[in-house]
């Protein structure tokens, strides 16, 4: 039995010994424990040191709220979490739990300088301290303050865990599993009702499992919590354990996050550590209760001073005396009980120290015939002992007149400021809150949600209210879900529902400034920090906030944000809600960010789209990219080459003999109905009605304000349908677009949009042997200039597959685009690829592609674009059907803003010294002009892999069109680069390569 | 004629205690938009043409979901496609409508399973309890639009793109092995 | 996240079935060459930036996929109604009266 261990208290299982180390000490824990409930059974109280003055500091909680006793945890590599709360984790065997914010070792650290050096870190010290001298800035303050900076260490290596999310949708959820949220459920348990209850503890019960003395309807609090868990479990109520409802969203959406394995010595496969649940409620119930608050007095954050709640949890709960000679401090009824409990397992109290000046007779008389020595108007001064509390200096109070202070010797001080109802998630749905000055802090309002709270967390103390509450709260939102509720009665006895008063911070007898009565533990705010504050000007909450930084750690202000705001409504001589409460914001406790990415990590990070040729790239050997979701083969490299070599050669071998292209991704839309030539010519600029079936136009896209959106060949396949191809980028969004104008604007027209990008792969064929080897293996159309020209489409048969066969180059080369049901994708690839052979046939990439479609001045819509180009802008004034009535984007190419002169055109760029151009690099005029130059422009396209000879580029510069043959100037960061401004189409301008028959 | 997808072929994907996912043999499939008099269709294809979203008619091996005001998807044995091209081309001029093949756009996942309503709510934000047996609803799964049938209470189809089926079937066999260790 | 009814599929579901479109009721005037530039800078750019009661455009992307119209309050984030498409504006007036 460890040294603080009482023998048949708490609901650890004595039996199940369970070994931990911390710091690389090992110590001795139970099955039940918690990292703080096991290391305070060794007498450990010391688990951690602050964020700002590095003092000392042992666990002032037993629950999520904790400030101070923040932990690293580990299980094996890549296992390492920062800042769990020791009060939360629970212990297995082998788990390596290391302390924070140390350095040499937690009982000796040298930031504890930072504590001596406090007048430093007063209120607003990072605007103070680190202004002056500016040149400190870079070398000193700010690798100080990096230094400083944070709790605890990250991670460095990847996490191996696995996480998961769910969605759930249910009649009622409730949050908290304690006597209110149980009663509810117990009103709410019926057939035909979803009924969930969650709690961030590993077991529900709530206060309960803390105040076995209880009797309700008879029986003991942990009986009857046994049997009213498994009586809802019969009823079909789901209760989750080590869940937190971490934040409540729009129209009952409740974020729950499920700790799966921590809790686990042996971690089960396939299993998630965390699991995310998006619970759809139609009621909710939140039942959280409330939390204790500290009192505020110089030394309250010593190890060994801590919530006097907290000690009766870590008793009744853990079975752990915190301390063998405590002293309680206290501003509340709810103290004397955790007197009675620890004197009760054995603990010799020192004193009840009681800031009022009366209290309850009954439990005056219960600490009497205890032997408690009881002090009354009384304030605490000071703690003394170094890495553990020794005694506590209180002192007579009598009116405003602080007496002589004296020294109680004692190992634990336990404290109570009153409790404060957790209003985390009321304030989440954006719920209203109103000022209790009866209870001395905010109570829950109104809620625009379909919500209700109850229990301790609308200010109602004890378990009958809880029990009462609860069920009525229940019964009401089951009559909201139009059911008739079950009615339960609940008698409660040695019930221990209290009244307190609510302190700013105590008085002193000493001079105020130099107290260290600390607010914010985790943060390191004191009273006189948010005093100063005030003093500097500070008048709202939310600026106190900012310029202390309390309530701004990790644990939001749990404890301490009524503390702070009664010291700061003090200083201002305001009534508290007029000094207001800072917004609560999700998530409830810190959140992992494998609980929030739940699936989508690693190799599921996001959507990943495959064409049906994507295996035959990946076994020869492909370099992908993604382009939008999809992921292209990029480049093809031979072994030994790099980029620039693979896609020379790629270049080269499509414009010599033949290349093979997975084109598979362009979107692909077919357009059928009678009116799908009027359709087509209200979108595209290009005039439709003469296009004969079974051929093809190049199509362009633009928006109603007449710039450019998407291009892409389209064909006639018969006079009512057409298949209209867009980029691989835009499919979706061209689909769109077409469809909100079709059930928008032109709901009349009988035509209807149907999404083909899937339902074919798509292989294009280049090269002037293109025709030669497919040819063979077309069944149903001779491939020659008279029966089948370029920019040509039918319906045929190729290697036996039926098809749509294009006759279409985005390359100058011969071209063609051959559609075939897409599982047969990689089939014709390969049927095409053994034909080709006898050509040297060459698969190549997006890259490749770009190349080549740069010599032949074919713009990429994004690249060569940016959504202010207009055709005219890009020299495509040809596409744009003249003597039509209307097309999208038609009035607007007539704004002022795009019949403008000097707007930027697309043209060519080669550069005088044959370098290669960087796309986006910026163009002037002068190059003698003073910085900043005029801008007149920029590259959008630059290779120097192709074909040509020499580097080529594409740019939109201003007025580029009249300026063919100019010189223009490319600053670069070493040198300025000139370059002649030509036509766009670098490479056989005449198309006489695309011809069949040519010759080449 | 057999058609055999390079990235997913027919069969199961995982089959654990929870749920059984597998890729379904190749139908036919086309997409069928009107407005209008219903009741011509109906003829044409021998069925009652479903007017509500999400409601399903069979009829012999021809089975006819609306997905939405104006649109209908029919399943059907892949030799069965080019005869409701010819029963719809000859009502084309009375009725005008489009009707595109898209059998090769798409791949079925079967998902059956005492536990299949869980799986699906891993990736479907929308209550699969609402989805009324015989039913279907296009939805979201995992981000990505699906077509999902409810054959049964427990047994689903679910209809994706190919190039999506790869990572959906990543999700789903993830799923399927993490909710058969929570029944262990 | 917020729970749409699609007045289509009259059904009420998550709204990542959904995809918001831009504010409602703007129309393109059927012939746009008959346009002044400022009427049609206004179709094309001008919105409104409602603090309060907000109407609007949603389509059902992942499900019936229509566009459709929606009154939603932009600092309470409740819709008041979703109606399709064509149907003329409700009044507010009788949106409140009836309504939530």
């Amino acid at each position: 039995m460890s040294l603080y261990r009482v023998a048949g208290k708490g609901r650890v299982t004595t039996a199940k010994p369970v070994s931990f180390s911390f710091d690389g000490r090992t110590y001795k824990g139970l099955e039940g424990d918690t990292v703080a409930s096991a290391l305070l059974a060794n007498g450990v109280h010391l688990m951690g040191r602050s964020f700002k003055y590095h003092r000392p500091r042992g666990p002032v909680a037993a629950g999520s709220e904790e400030p101070n006793a923040l932990i690293g945890t580990r299980r094996g590599p890549g296992r390492f979490e920062p800042n769990t709360r020791a009060t939360v984790q629970e212990i297995w065997d082998g788990l390596q739990v290391t302390s924070q914010n140390k350095y040499p070792s937690l009982k000796f650290d040298i930031g504890a300088v930072n504590d001596a050096a406090y007048m430093l870190f007063s209120a607003g010290f990072y605007y103070k301290t680190f202004m002056w001298p500016k040149s400190f800035w870079h070398k000193v303050y700010e690798p100080f303050i990096r230094a400083a900076a944070g709790l605890g260490v990250s991670p460095t290596e990847e996490d191996p865990d696995t996480y998961a999310s769910r969605n759930m949708h249910c009649d009622l959820l409730i949050v908290g599993a304690g006597p209110t949220g149980l009663a509810a459920a117990r009103a709410a348990a019926m057939d035909g009702l979803k009924v969930v209850v969650v709690d961030e503890n590993p077991e529900a019960g709530g206060s309960l499992l803390s105040e076995p003395q209880v009797q309700i309807n008879g029986q003991s609090a942990w009986d009857w919590l046994s049997g009213e868990l498994d009586a809802l479990q019969e009823l079909g109520v789901k209760v989750m354990t080590r869940t937190t409802a971490i934040g409540y969203y729009h129209q009952n959406m409740i974020g729950l996050c499920e700790k799966v394995t921590d809790h686990l010595a042996v971690l089960p496969e396939d299993t998630p550590r965390e699991r995310m649940w998006r619970v759809r409620a139609k009621q909710v119930v939140l039942a959280q209760g409330a939390l204790e608050k500290p009192l505020v007095f110089n030394g309250n954050d010593r190890p060994g001073v801590m919530l006097a709640g907290s000690a009766q949890t870590y008793l009744n709960r853990y079975g752990v005396l915190v301390g063998k000679q405590p002293v309680i401090l206290t501003s509340h009824d709810s103290a004397w009980h955790a007197a009675f409990d620890l004197h009760d397992a054995g603990a010799k109290v020192q004193a009840i120290v009681d800031t009022r000046d009366s209290v309850n007779e009954a439990l005056q008389k219960e600490a009497r015939d205890r032997g408690i020595p009881v002090k009354l108007s009384h304030t605490a001064t000071g703690t003394s002992g170094r890495l553990r509390v020794k005694s506590l200096r209180v002192n007579p109070v009598s009116g405003a007149t602080v007496g002589a202070g004296y020294n109680i010797a004692c190992d634990a001080v336990l404290m109570s400021g009153g409790w404060t109802p957790s209003l985390h998630l009321f304030s989440h749905t954006k719920g209203s809150l109103a000022w209790d000055d009866d209870r001395t802090t905010f109570l829950p309002k109104e809620t625009p949600e379909d919500c209700v709270i109850a229990g301790a967390s609308r200010g109602l103390w004890g378990v009958a209210a809880a029990l009462m509450d609860g069920a009525e709260k229940g019964r009401a939102v089951v009559a909201a879900l139009g059911k008739k509720a079950n009615v339960q009665d609940y008698s409660v006895e040695v019930d221990r529902a209290g009244s307190g008063v609510s302190h700013k911070e105590l008085p002193t007898d000493q001079n105020p400034g130099k107290a260290k009565a600390f607010i914010d533990f985790q943060n390191d705010v004191t009273a006189k920090d948010v005093r100063l504050a005030v003093r500097e000007g500070m008048r709202s909450i939310e600026h106190v906030k900012r310029y202390t930084t309390t309530g701004m750690a990790t644990d939001q202000g749990k404890m301490s944000n009524i503390n702070g705001l009664n010291i700061a409504a003090d200083a201002l001589g305001k009534k508290q809600p007029e000094v207001g409460l800072t917004t609560f914001r999700p998530p409830y406790t810190p959140t992992t960010f494998g609980a929030f990415a739940g699936y989508h990590r690693g190799d599921h990070f996001e959507v990943v789209r495959k064409t049906q040729i994507d295996s035959w790239a990946e076994e020869n050997g492909a370099v992908f990219e993604p382009v939008g979701q999809w992921r292209r083969a990029w480049y093809f490299p031979k072994s030994g080459e790099d980029m620039d070599a693979a896609v020379r050669r790629e270049c080269a071998a499509t414009r010599a003999s033949v290349g093979i292209f997975d084109a598979s991704t362009l979107g692909k839309i077919e357009v059928v109905g009678p009116d799908a030539v009027e359709f087509m010519n209200r979108m595209y600029t290009n005039p439709w009605t003469k296009l004969a079936p079974g051929r093809c136009r190049y199509g362009l896209l633009l928006g109603d304000d007449g710039y450019i959106r998407d291009d892409g060949v389209i064909g006639r396949l018969s006079q009512d349908r057409f298949h209209v191809t867009t980029t691989t980028g835009g499919a979706a969004r061209v689909l769109n677009m077409m469809e909100d104008y079709l059930q928008t604007e032109w709901p009349e027209l009988n035509v209807w949009l149907t999404s083909t990008s899937e339902q074919w792969s798509t292989i294009a064929l280049n090269g002037p042997n293109a025709a030669k080897l497919l040819q063979p293996l077309v069944d149903g159309v001779e491939l020659t200039e008279e029966a089948f020209p370029h920019m040509s489409c039918i319906e045929c048969t190729v290697a036996g597959l039926p098809a749509r066969l294009f006759r279409v180059s985005f390359t100058g080369e011969i071209g063609f685009e051959v559609n075939v049901p897409a599982p047969y994708g990689r089939q014709l690839w390969e049927a095409l690829w053994d034909a080709g052979q006898q050509y040297d046939i060459t698969a190549y990439g997006t890259e490749t592609m770009h190349v080549l479609r740069a010599e032949k001045g074919y713009i990429i819509v994004g690249q060569d674009t940016d959504g202010t180009v207009t055709p005219y802008d890009a020299g495509m004034g040809w596409a744009v059907g003249k003597k039509k009535p209307d097309f999208v984007g038609m009035r607007g190419l007539a704004r002022p803003d795009l019949v403008a002169e000097g707007r930027k055109h697309l043209v060519g760029l080669l550069t005088e010294d044959h370098s290669k151009l960087e796309e986006g690099a910026q163009i002037v005029f002068d190059k003698n002009q003073p910085i900043p130059m005029t801008m007149v422009g920029h590259v959008t396209s630059s290779y120097d892999v192709g074909t040509t000879g020499r580097p080529i580029a594409l740019a939109l510069v201003e007025g580029g069109h009249d300026k063919v043959g100019d010189t223009v100037y490319i600053p670069m960061p070493d040198r300025t680069i000139a370059a002649k401004i030509t036509d766009t189409v670098f490479y056989d301008p005449e198309n006489n390569r695309l011809k069949i028959g040519s010759g080449v | 004629m057999s058609v055999s997808i390079s990235t997913l072929s027919a069969g199961v994907i995982i089959e654990t205690k929870s749920a059984r996912v597998s890729v379904a043999a190749p139908k036919g499939r086309l997409s069928l938009r009107t407005r209008g008099d219903l009741g011509v269709f109906g003829s044409a294809l021998g069925v009652e043409m479903p007017s509500k979203i999400g409601a399903c008619v069979r009829s012999g091996e021809l089975e006819v979901l609306c997905l939405g005001p104006d649109e209908w998807t029919l399943m059907l044995p892949q030799d069965q496609v080019a005869s409701i091209f010819d029963a719809l081309n000859a009502i084309y001029e009375a009725q005008p409508h489009s009707l595109t093949e898209v059998s090769a756009r798409e791949v079925t996942f079967e998902i059956e399973g005492t536990h299949a309503t869980d799986l699906l709510s891993i990736g479907c934000p929308r209550d699969i309890e609402s989805i009324p047996v015989g039913e279907a609803r296009r939805t979201v799964f995992d981000g990505v639009t699906v077509i999902l049938w409810r054959d049964a209470s427990t047994q689903f189809r679910m209809d994706v793109w190919n190039s999506f089926a790869p990572y959906l079937a990543q999700t789903l066999e993830t799923g399927c092995k993490e909710i058969a260790a929570e029944l262990a | 996240m917020l729970l749409i009814h699609c007045p289509y599929c009259d059904e009420t579901l998550p709204e990542a079935e959904f995809t918001y479109a831009g504010q409602a009721h703007v129309i393109r005037h059927p012939e746009p060459s008959s346009q002044t530039d400022q009427e049609w800078e206004e179709f094309l750019f001008i919105r409104e930036n409602v603090k309060g009661d907000h109407f609007e455009r949603w389509r059902h992307f992942h499900g019936c996929g229509r566009y459709f119209n929606a009154v939603r309050n932009t600092v309470s984030d409740k819709f008041l109604t979703t109606y399709k498409a064509g149907a003329p504006r409700p009044q507010l007036s009788d949106l409140k009266e009836g309504g939530e």
